[in-house]
Parts: structure tokens; C-alpha cells; sequence
């Protein structure tokens, strides 16, 4: 069986789905769609797409997709999706799902309600070295978790920052939590696997780092968290200003702490030595040079292979969602757990409500 | 206020600003983005004392900052464009910027638009080398197989043509070779890509380049927007283009050393069909840097004619040698100075010399 998918909102995010839509058996694009027909029409051309449409209720009138890619701004998400439920389609939703928890409930329950299956667009969730990592807990290498780490560096001159410090109405600015909301899912979605609670107790701090580069951003840009569960917690950094850009995960088990780098795409273990005193300190970084060497030869195996791409992840993700519709299997991603994520956001955003610019 | 410059702070905006400051403009508008260094501008208005310039700030996808900017314009000198980037965000800042600006040009009923295009939106990867490129040869047919930038402005021109069918305002369009100059890149395209390692793979050693000197355009961009015939189109490249190697050489004697791999044509295309090859291996993993199509537009050795500019009374003001060693001054006071990767401030130097345009008498360029 082959699904036939529509997607709505051709911006930047929408090539990452197409490429990987593209590469996939059990699926093919038949459509595009955006407000601004141009936008389609340039998708189109550049993919090879026959159909794009600047009217959505056409498109699914006319095409009839069994599944809609939704990488329209989240303003409209919600929206967009009810219409393609509606029209009995099956929905990808990229981050952020809503607007807030209140509206990513009220579209759980629409899905729900109308026995289709949703995913959201979480990119590094599958990434190889997070499954790898999933395997490797199921396997007890780690033992308990204790603490969690998840870092994200952002770029905010880069091309997914500049057009939002270039627009004074760019849509991340009127999102509620701000540029935040647009990246937070990424931090957290890494964390919440490891907190068992359903409101784990939450602390933010956001602020504006004071920059030539941001002047008129007016937005905080750098966030830390900290997430306490019973068992476990989770420390959570995103910084637009840190260098080099950095995006990892260090997960702290009572037997072993283990560090995923999502940028080289390595999975290293904090070294320890068995043997005594200065020695063993001195054996420390060699067993940690051989780990990256041994990983940076299996990427190299990978690129040789063509499977070492940034987008990897993506690329599990909607072989997974696709392989769930047609054989009436369970989502990849449970929908409560984007539920936790929405209310874990929403009570962020309102502890760093109000917070003042430029105070560091 | 009856002038308009969209990308008044960008490369090519600030000279043109400079040209029209030149010829005796009064009073200028400047469109520019809320994350836009008007550090150019500024120095500019210093210059001038006597000139206003007022800035519009905004940003061209906004409908409303589009008509607050063309409120009282009679001419319009359309330059913003986003040249690199992801390829949603060239064609949202390039053609659906344009879209906002020609809605607002049919409301405000301004007069004349100029257009700075690009000679990308010719079809020359099937031309065989030698032929001339003049304004009559055809357009790419397939510009999503050679870049997004020539995708995005093409279809930013064929636009421009829509909306000028529909009447309301007198178009010309003008379609600049490589432009450089004082604050510009190191190389054109054309003349090869960095690769990692510090390493120029240079293409195309034998071909004339078809480059003009910023403010050899910008004089062009003023003379569209006051003589060029409506709907007339122009390529703008200057005289006694240097050779690619040429170019190469005199940037080596000048700036600096610079390690390259000369690479013939026909290996230029054996390269591009292996590239192209790994790609559909690699499932599109790697993006392809070089393919037929392109590397055939760029580098086969077509020749681009500047006649009909010249027809229009355009005078090559800095000729070639002289553009090129000033460049190369920038380059190498760049290199030397100014090493900031990410942010570079440093202002461009004002021009020294008082010459004048033998046709306008304008001067062409002011003593500091």
C-alpha cells in the first residue's frame, strides 16, 4: 500500500519533509499547499510536485490525501488539522503542536474523536544515536537514571534565526512563548522520556543576552530549567549565544553516564579506569579518544552507506507513522506524551513571563 | 520624496544610493529590514549634508510596510533580493516581496520600476561556448536544475512582466553580470567554489568574465531609471573583462596567496555527472554542488554582450583595471584588518578621487 500525502505551509520546514517523503516506498507527495501560491508553486517545481494549491479545502476536496503534512505556522495548526481530519486524513503536525495545552488537548481529542492518527515533527526523537540510546537503556547499561542534561545551541544569524531578527511580524515573534515556544520542544522532548511524572515540579529562568547581533529581537534567547521528578531530574539549556553551537543530551545512570552528540552524531560513555591512582586518570582520556574514534569510523561507514544524514530522524519518524497507518499499529509517539510536553511549555512560558531584556 | 530603493543597505543599494546622491537626488527613501547595518547609509548622509535621506524600515513580505514605503514614490529602484539561504526563504524575500511590492505599485500608482535582475535567467547551459548573450537570447527553461537564486529571480522577473501587462507603470529591467567591488566577496561563482581546506577549485580558466564594478552598475541602475525606454531590458557587464585566470592571478598578486586545482571543462563535467551520480546513490544525502546543467551555464565559455546599455548612453565610470586593483585594496586592508567572521563593521572607505562623467557631468566621484 502506498499513502498519499498533501502538505500545508511550504516554508523552510516543509523541504525537510518533501526530501524525506521523497526517499520513502510506502508513501508519495501529490500535493502542496500554502496561502501564498508562489511558495507552492516554487515547492512544487523544485520536487517534481504536479498539484499545488494556495486553497486548502480544495486541495483536500480535489486530492483527497490520506495523510497531511502540517508545516504551516502553529497560529494556524489547529485549524489546518481539524479540516484534514475532518476530511478524513491522517495528520503530521510539526512542532509546536498549538498554541498552548488547552488547544493541543482540544486537537488530541479531535484525532481521537475522529479515529485518525497524529504525529508531531520531532526531528532528533528517532535520531540513530536516540534509538541506540533507548536500546542500550533497555539493555541496563546505564542502570537507573539520575539526572538528565539536554543542551541546544541556536543560531540566531543562521537561516532559521535570521528571517525572525529581520521581521518585526516574522510569526515566531507573536507566538506566545516566543522564539522559545518555536525550539523548546526539541529540549524537552528529550527529557520527559526519563520524568515519570505526569506535572514534574518545573523552575525556568529566561532572559535577553544583550548582543549587537539581537538588538531588535525583543525576545528572551536564552532559557534554563530545571525539571525535578521523583526519581529522576533534568536540567534543560537553550543558548543562542554559546559557541561552538552545541546540541547533546548526558544522561546520568547510577552505572554509567552516557553523552549523545546530536551535531556529530556520537554516543560516548564517560570513561572510567580500573586502574589505581594517576594512572588510571591518565588512561581516562585515551578510552575516551578511542570511543570517538570508534564512532567517528562507524559515521564514516554510514556516509559510505548513505545513511549518515541530518535528517535521519525525520526519516524513521514518518517511515514509522506511515507503517502505523497502514497497518493499523500504535503511533510512534504517544499522544500523551505531547501532551506532557504542551504542559510542561505552558508552565514555562508562564514562569518567564514578563522577563526583562537586556538584564545580562 | 519621489524616489524608492528597496536593499538600500545591502551591497549593491549603497552605491546606487551614492550614485543617485551624485547626480544631485535631494531627498532619497530607503527601504531597509529591521536587522539591516545602516552603517553605509549613514556615512552616506554625513557625506551629503545637504540630501535626506529618510529610512523605511520593515520588511518587503509586509503588504502594509510595502505601502507606507511607497506612499508619494514616483520611482522605484526594486534591488532587495535574498541571494543565499534556504531556498523557502530566497524565494519568499525575492519573488513573494516582489508580489507585495507590484500589489502596492498598482494602488500607489508610482511610475516607473526599475529591476535589478540577474543574467542567470538566461538559458545558457544548452548555448554552445563562444555565443553571444545578448537581451534577445532565451530564458532558462529550467532554472530549478541550475540554483534557487536563478530559480527566484526569474520568476521574480516574470513576475514584474505580469503585473507591467496589466499597465499602471513603466518597467525596466536590468540583468547585472557578478557584481563586485569595494565590500564585496572575494570571488564570483563563476570563478570557482571554496572547498574545505582553503582550496579554490577553479573553473572556467579561460572564460571572459562577465563581472561589472558596483558602482559601474549602479550607474546603470540610475541611467534605467531615467532613460531606459519603458520595458526595455538590459545586461549590465562592464568593458575589457579580465579572463577568469586572469582575474585569479591579479587577486594572487594583490591579496594574496590562494591555493587552487585549475580544472578544465570537460573534467568540470565529469565531475558534475559523478556528483549528480552520488546524489541518487545517496538519496539525495549530500547536496550536489556541481551538475551538468549548471556547471554547463556557468562555465562552457558564453560571451555576454553590453551594447544595448552602452546604447543607452551608459559610460563605463571606473574602468576595469582600476575597479579591479581597488577591490583588490578592499580585499587585502580586509584581510588584514578586519578579521571578525561574523560581523564585519568596518566601514567602506569614501572615495578619494573628483572625476566626472564625460556624457553627464555629473560627478562621478566625491573627494572626502
Amino acid at each position: 500500500m502506498r499513502l498519499d500525502i498533501a502538505l500545508v505551509g511550504c516554508g523552510k520546514a516543509a523541504d525537510q519533509h518533501v526530501s524525506e517523503i521523497k526517499k520513502l516506498k510506502n508513501a508519495r507527495i501529490v500535493a502542496v499547499c500554502d496561502r501564498e501560491l508562489l511558495m507552492a508553486e516554487q515547492l512544487a517545481i523544485r520536487y517534481g510536485i504536479r498539484e499545488y494549491y494556495s486553497d486548502f479545502d480544495r486541495m483536500l476536496q480535489q486530492v483527497r490525501p490520506d495523510v497531511v503534512h502540517i508545516t504551516a505556522p502553529p497560529q494556524s495548526h489547529v485549524t489546518l488539522a481539524k479540516k484534514a481530519l475532518d476530511a478524513g486524513c491522517h495528520i503530521l503536525v510539526e512542532k509546536p503542536l498549538a498554541l498552548d495545552h488547552e488547544e493541543a488537548e482540544y486537537l488530541v481529542d479531535h484525532v481521537v474523536r475522529s479515529n485518525r492518527k497524529m504525529t508531531i515533527g520531532y526531528t532528533y526523537y528517532f535520531d540513530p544515536i536516540a534509538r541506540a540510546m533507548r536500546t542500550m537503556i533497555q539493555e541496563g547499561v546505564l542502570g537507573e537514571i539520575v539526572h538528565v542534561e539536554s543542551f541546544l545551541g541556536y543560531d540566531l544569524s543562521g537561516p532559521f534565526g535570521e528571517p525572525i531578527l529581520a521581521d518585526r511580524a516574522h510569526w515566531v515573534r507573536q507566538l506566545p512563548g516566543g522564539l522559545l515556544q518555536n525550539i523548546l520542544d526539541h529540549l524537552l522532548n528529550k527529557i520527559t522520556e526519563f520524568i515519570t511524572e505526569e506535572r514534574p515540579t518545573v523552575y525556568a529562568h529566561a532572559w535577553q543576552r544583550s548582543d549587537p547581533f539581537n538588538a531588535n529581537l525583543g525576545l528572551p534567547d536564552e532559557l534554563r530549567v530545571m525539571i525535578s521528578g521523583q526519581t529522576t531530574s533534568a536540567h534543560a539549556t537553550f543558548s543562542a549565544h554559546a559557541r561552538p553551537l552545541a546540541h547533546y543530551l548526558t544522561i546520568f545512570g547510577t552505572k554509567n553516564t552516557m553523552h549523545l552528540d546530536f551535531i556529530s552524531s556520537t554516543m560516548t560513555f564517560s570513561s572510567t579506569s580500573t586502574l589505581p591512582g594517576t594512572i588510571g586518570r591518565l588512561s581516562c582520556a585515551f578510552g575516551q579518544a578511542w570511543q570517538y574514534f570508534r564512532e567517528g569510523g562507524r559515521n564514516v561507514i554510514r556516509f559510505a552507506r548513505s545513511q549518515y544524514h541530518y535528517l535521519d530522524g525525520l526519516n524513521f519518524l514518518l517511515t514509522a507513522f506511515y507503517d502505523s497507518i497502514i497497518h493499523d499499529t500504535p503511533v510512534p509517539i504517544p499522544h500523551a506524551e505531547m501532551l506532557r510536553i504542551s504542559a510542561m511549555m505552558d508552565e514555562i512560558f508562564e514562569q518567564v513571563r514578563g522577563t526583562r531584556l537586556f538584564v545580562k | 520624496m519621489s524616489i524608492l530603493v528597496t536593499g538600500a543597505s545591502g551591497f549593491l543599494g549603497g552605491a546606487v544610493v551614492e550614485r543617485l546622491l551624485a547626480h544631485g537626488e535631494p531627498s532619497l527613501r530607503c527601504f531597509i529590514r529591521p536587522s539591516s547595518n545602516t552603517a553605509r547609509l549613514q556615512e552616506l548622509q554625513a557625506g551629503y549634508p545637504n540630501a535626506s535621506l529618510e529610512f523605511v524600515v520593515g520588511n518587503l513580505t509586509s503588504a502594509r510596510d510595502v505601502c507606507r514605503a511607497l506612499d508619494g514614490i514616483k520611482t522605484v529602484y526594486h534591488l532587495a533580493a535574498k541571494m543565499r539561504g534556504a531556498p523557502a526563504t530566497v524565494f519568499l524575500n525575492t519573488v513573494v516581496a516582489s508580489k507585495r511590492l507590484l500589489d502596492a505599485t498598482m494602488k500607489t500608482k508610482s511610475q516607473r520600476v526599475v529591476l535589478v535582475s540577474s543574467l542567470s535567467v538566461y538559458g545558457t547551459s544548452k548555448l554552445p561556448c563562444g555565443r553571444p548573450i545578448d537581451e534577445n537570447t532565451e530564458l532558462e527553461q529550467h532554472p530549478e536544475k541550475r540554483d534557487v537564486y536563478s530559480h527566484a529571480k526569474l520568476r521574480q522577473e516574470l513576475l514584474f512582466r505580469e503585473y507591467e501587462a496589466r499597465g499602471g507603470f513603466e518597467l525596466v529591467i536590468l540583468r547585472p553580470g557578478s557584481i563586485y567591488g569595494i565590500g564585496g566577496k572575494n570571488f564570483s561563482g563563476r570563478v570557482g567554489i571554496e572547498v574545505p581546506g582553503g582550496w579554490l577549485l577553479h573553473f572556467g580558466r579561460n572564460n571572459l568574465l562577465p563581472i561589472t564594478y558596483l558602482d559601474n552598475c549602479a550607474e546603470a541602475v540610475i541611467l534605467a531609471g531615467t532613460k531606459a525606454a519603458a520595458g526595455d531590458i538590459y545586461n549590465v557587464i562592464d568593458d575589457d573583462l579580465p579572463t577568469s585566470a586572469e582575474y585569479l592571478n591579479a587577486y594572487r598578486s594583490k591579496v594574496g596567496r590562494t591555493r587552487s586545482i585549475s580544472v578544465p571543462f570537460f573534467i568540470t563535467m565529469g565531475l558534475s555527472s559523478l556528483a549528480e551520480k552520488y546524489q541518487v546513490y545517496s538519496q539525495q544525502r549530500v547536496p550536489a554542488l556541481l551538475t551538468q546543467y549548471k556547471s554547463a551555464a556557468l562555465w562552457r565559455g558564453h560571451r555576454f554582450s553590453n551594447e544595448k546599455l552602452k546604447s543607452m548612453g551608459w559610460l563605463q565610470i571606473v574602468p576595469t583595471r582600476e575597479a579591479m586593483q581597488k577591490t583588490f585594496e578592499y580585499l587585502n586592508h580586509q584581510k588584514a584588518n578586519c578579521s571578525h567572521p561574523t560581523f564585519p563593521l568596518c566601514p567602506r572607505p569614501l572615495s578619494q578621487v573628483v572625476r566626472e562623467n564625460p556624457s553627464t557631468g555629473v560627478a562621478l566621484e566625491r573627494g572626502s
